[in-house]
């Protein structure tokens, strides 16, 4: 049976059984491969989206519960190819090595910095326990982070 | 597209009596299969004796036995479920201990056969490779009566690499030629391997490379690239391989476990007399990288320090456990780990200051290294200097370890610039860009993204955004090692100047012609040229090139680069691959921790790190490099280790298991660059990515002895290791396999027939 999906403000239909991980439908699928696989155990957070507004690691979620919910990638970030003001303070910073744990450090944190606009360094670190990155040491992220926390 | 599994083997160690494909054949989707009959030549570095699927005997878990490719994912695993192998059980020898012990399983009985790639090397039985170095007379040294003798032994575990992109190819066979997109640092190394292993001219292979998500060393090797090329040949059409992040784990190609043993004889007043070394390397089943590195030894622990006299025995030793690789600086990491732990209790033998001792020891201007080679400029001593300084700018960070034990310690270590043969192309088009053409793979470190637009564009006057970075292609640029040992900046970075400067003077002759000057008068900058001291007198590059293409054809440059061979003293080094290292790289560090008696946590208060660049072309990457650099290392120090259990498995499988650190384990490094030491890089630039995981676990390792009073002679200090330390228990390690005499380390000094097999 084929499912229904919101993905990006746009509807999709994945033909994929229901117990497929999410990020394989939006990687294979949909051709959004912002979302990256590193651990598919929940691990890493490179895989990240929003359902339903919360940050979600997509690679245990199966797609048949994300019918009916709202699902936003790490593509919708950016609009008409304006960074957003995350993206723009990781290249600014000089944050990106690899690249591969970005897409989930950036739904994690654009999500956080929603909700603590205010949010110190330590909370900023804080809210990173579910993304790993392996090549810069994150305190450059960090310090993207906090650069609008303390702006705005 | 087709895709592919492996078929790998369970048990470390077996007879492989058959392999049966049949039923796996019949099953739905398969398209094709191929096993040891479809590749059954040996390669390997220095010596061929791997095989790319196992023949006759498994020799590790996770070893491959067969490759189907099928329509689906899901397809080829269910055919690889259906395929049957008969397999006779043999003993195994899963740590170097079981390796080196008398009768020991003979993980390749067959080692007298093998071919030799690199000749001069001794090796018998389970020692694969040995390397040594022999300077002067240690035995006079240890002799002497005014010395005193310091004795130290140090064990360090597996590291992952747990670079973020898996290993993953995919391959086409068109027209009787192979097309492999792959993820590697060595593109040229994969054409040439897989054509080696497939049997055929390596002109029939090209390689390409996207951007790369994280090496670190791991992807410096032939991987997955020939089961995807021969799969592809075998059911004509593209077939893409990934490992899984399991099978990741369990193949990665770790930095090394090794065991090392150090023998100093030392002066009052401090001057190391004589040195010997003996460091076991575990390779795995097969040599890979670790027959190469064993050279390093030699200028890892033989290095930092004057010696007056140096023995070294550095090899690699098979186990049945998975290959072993390149990681960051390979074993430069743990021997200056044991180097430096070593030092200091060199110092508290002889009771002197261990910063005071560094600063009198370290090599300097025309100090000879331990094969001999002379070294060029005071680096490391105003290194230190430097660190001193920053420490006395800002206050001890002593209060804030509270009621926790503190310490703190500065470690030196030297590392090399891995140069080697580069190519590059530079086209300048008519729109004013350049592109550079080379077989260069851009991995996150910046290098090929970063700084070798910079140098181009620093040539040619165009901003670094106006030069176009060709993505490796083996088919269109010329050979390169690879990316890896920080060579990037400097091989390909010379050979992109050099190609660079040819453009640059075609492009001056014709802008002469049209600015009726003489060429020397002109100067690039901007997008323009102009001539010197009036501004806007010029035209623009685009113009001039424009004109060229009218004159000459379209403007292009090609340039090479390889290694200026430094010279050692003559018959120290055996087993080399290359007896003096050409570029130096230096780096001091320094750390505050603080020790939780109670549960043996280690805090890392502070990191301070001096590195010698050279010439920072982009100081913000290098910065980037460090920060990640010093992080990975930290890892290491504290608690990534991959441990193998009784039959050959690895115990940590995914991240839950292996730990590596999160943001919050961690601390923004100071940093200080060193800039101006000797280096016949391009702008005096010298690679800086490798570098700052050097010194991290000797810094830690020496920190936590000093602050707990114990000597750390293991590491990752994990909280349960560090109680047992502040106990007082383990902190004596013994090595039942390393005999105390020097001379019983090394196979060619044996009498013959003694020791030729197993040690
Ligand atoms: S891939 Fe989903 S958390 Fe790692
Ligand atoms: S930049 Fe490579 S994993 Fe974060």
């Amino acid at each position: 049976m084929p499912l229904h999906l919101t993905v990006n403000d746009e509807d999709r239909v994945s033909v994929r059984d229901p117990l497929t991980p999410l990020v394989d439908v939006l990687r294979d699928e949909f051709f959004l491969t912002g979302a990256k696989i590193v651990c598919r155990e929940g691990f890493c957070g490179a895989c990240t989206v929003w359902v339903d507004g919360r940050p979600v690691v997509s690679c245990l979620l199966p797609v048949g519960l994300a019918v009916d919910c709202k699902i936003h990638t790490v593509e919708s970030l950016s609009t008409n190819g304006d960074l957003s003001v995350l993206q723009k303070a990781f290249e600014d910073h000089d944050a990106v090595q690899c690249g591969m744990c970005f897409p989930g450090m950036l739904m994690t944190l654009t999500s956080f910095l929603d909700r603590e606009p205010r949010a110190t360094r330590e909370e900023i670190k804080a809210a990173l326990v579910g993304n790993v990155c392996r090549c810069t040491g994150y305190e450059r992220i960090v310090d993207a982070a906090f650069s609008l926390a303390s702006a705005g | 597209m087709l895709h592919a599994v492996l078929l790998r083997a369970e048990v470390p160690s077996a007879r492989l009596l058959a392999v049966d494909v049949s039923r796996a054949c019949k099953m739905p989707g398969v398209r094709a299969i191929v096993t040891a009959a479809d590749a059954p030549g040996l390669h390997g570095i220095g010596i061929a004796d791997q095989p790319l699927f196992a023949v006759d005997l498994i020799r590790y878990v996770g070893e491959p036995i067969a490759a189907v490719a099928a329509d689906t994912l899901e397809q080829a695993e269910a055919a690889v479920a259906a395929i049957t192998t008969e397999i006779d059980l043999l003993p195994t020898a899963i740590s170097m201990a079981d390796a080196l012990a008398p009768e020991a399983h003979l993980v390749h009985p067959d080692w007298r056969n093998y071919e030799v790639l690199f000749e001069g090397a001794a090796h018998a039985g389970n020692i694969a490779w040995e390397a040594t170095v022999v300077r002067g007379d240690t035995g006079a040294a240890f002799s002497r009566a005014d010395v005193t003798v310091v004795e130290s032994n140090f064990r360090v575990g597996r590291q992952n690499h747990l670079s973020f992109e898996p290993r993953v190819a995919i391959a086409s066979y068109e027209d009787g030629r192979f097309h492999i997109e792959t993820s590697t640092q060595v593109p040229w190394t994969i054409r040439n391997v897989t054509a080696r292993i497939l049997g055929i001219p390596a002109s029939h292979v090209r390689v390409t490379v996207p951007a790369v998500g994280g090496a670190f060393g791991l992807k410096f090797d032939c991987a997955l690239e020939p089961f995807a090329a021969l799969l592809a040949r075998a059911s004509g059409r593209p077939v893409r391989l990934a490992n899984s992040r399991q099978e990741e784990m369990f193949t990665c190609l770790c930095r090394e476990n090794a065991e090392i043993k150090l023998r100093s004889a030392v002066t009052k007043e401090g001057e190391i007399v004589g040195r010997e070394a003996v460091v076991l390397m575990d390779c795995g089943a097969y040599g890979g990288e670790q027959i190469f590195l064993t050279t390093m030894t030699a200028h890892t622990l033989g290095g930092n320090y004057r010696l007056g006299s140096v023995r070294i025995s550095s090899r690699a030793i098979y186990t049945n456990t998975a290959p072993n690789g390149a990681f960051r600086a390979c074993n430069g990491v743990y021997n200056t780990f044991a180097l430096e732990r070593h030092t200091d209790e060199i110092c508290a033998a002889i009771g002197m200051d261990q910063f005071e001792f560094r600063r009198r020891n370290v090599l300097g201007d025309k100090d000879i290294g331990s094969t001999g080679q002379v070294f060029e400029g005071d680096v490391l001593r105003p290194m230190l200097d430097r660190m001193a300084d920053l420490r006395s700018a800002r206050p001890s960070k002593k209060g804030t370890a509270g009621r926790r034990l503190y310490g703190r310690a500065t470690t030196v270590g030297t590392w090399f610039i891995f140069v080697g043969p580069s190519a590059a192309t530079v086209n300048l088009n008519t729109d004013g860009s350049a592109t550079l053409v080379t077989a260069g793979v851009e991995i996150g470190s910046g290098s090929m993204m970063q700084a070798l637009p910079q140098i181009v564009a620093n040539t040619l006057g165009l901003h670094p955004e106006q030069v176009i970075v060709r993505t490796a292609d083996t088919d269109g640029s010329g050979f390169d090692l690879g990316v890896g040992g920080g060579r990037t900046t400097v091989s390909l970075g010379a050979a992109s100047q050099s190609a660079s400067e040819e453009v640059r003077k075609k492009l001056l002759s014709v802008a002469g012609e049209m600015l009726q000057t003489a060429p020397e008068r002109l100067v690039l900058a901007g997008g323009r040229v102009e001539i010197a001291g009036a501004k806007g007198s010029g035209t623009t590059i685009a113009k001039v090139v424009e004109r060229a293409q009218q004159l000459l054809g379209p403007l292009s440059g090609s340039g090479s680069f390889t290694r200026p061979g430094v010279p050692a003293m003559a018959g120290c080094a055996r087993g080399h691959f290359i007896d003096a290292i050409d570029i130096p790289v230096f780096a001091v560090h320094e750390c505050e921790v603080a020790v939780d008696p109670e549960t043996g946590h280690v805090e890392v208060l502070g990191y301070t790190v001096v590195q010698d660049v050279g010439h920072a072309i982009n100081p913000r990457a290098v910065f980037g490099q460090i920060q990640g650099g010093v992080v990975q290392g930290l890892g290491y120090a504290l608690h990534e280790e991959i441990t193998i259990d009784a039959d050959g498995r690895m115990r940590q499988e995914g991240l839950e298991t292996y730990r590596v650190p999160l943001a919050q384990d961690v601390v923004p490094v100071e940093i200080s660059l060193h800039e101006g030491a000797p280096s016949i890089g391009p702008l005096g630039t010298k690679g800086a990515g490798e570098v700052p995981i050097l010194n991290v676990a000797a810094t830690i390792a020496c920190a936590v002895s000093n602050a707990t009073g114990r000597p750390v002679c293991e590491i990752p200090l994990t909280p349960p290791r560090v109680l047992e330390l502040i106990l007082g228990k383990n902190t004596q390690l013994t090595f039942p396999h390393i005999s105390p005499f020097w001379e019983e380390n090394v196979l060619t000094s044996q009498p013959s027939g003694k020791r030729d097999v197993a040690g």
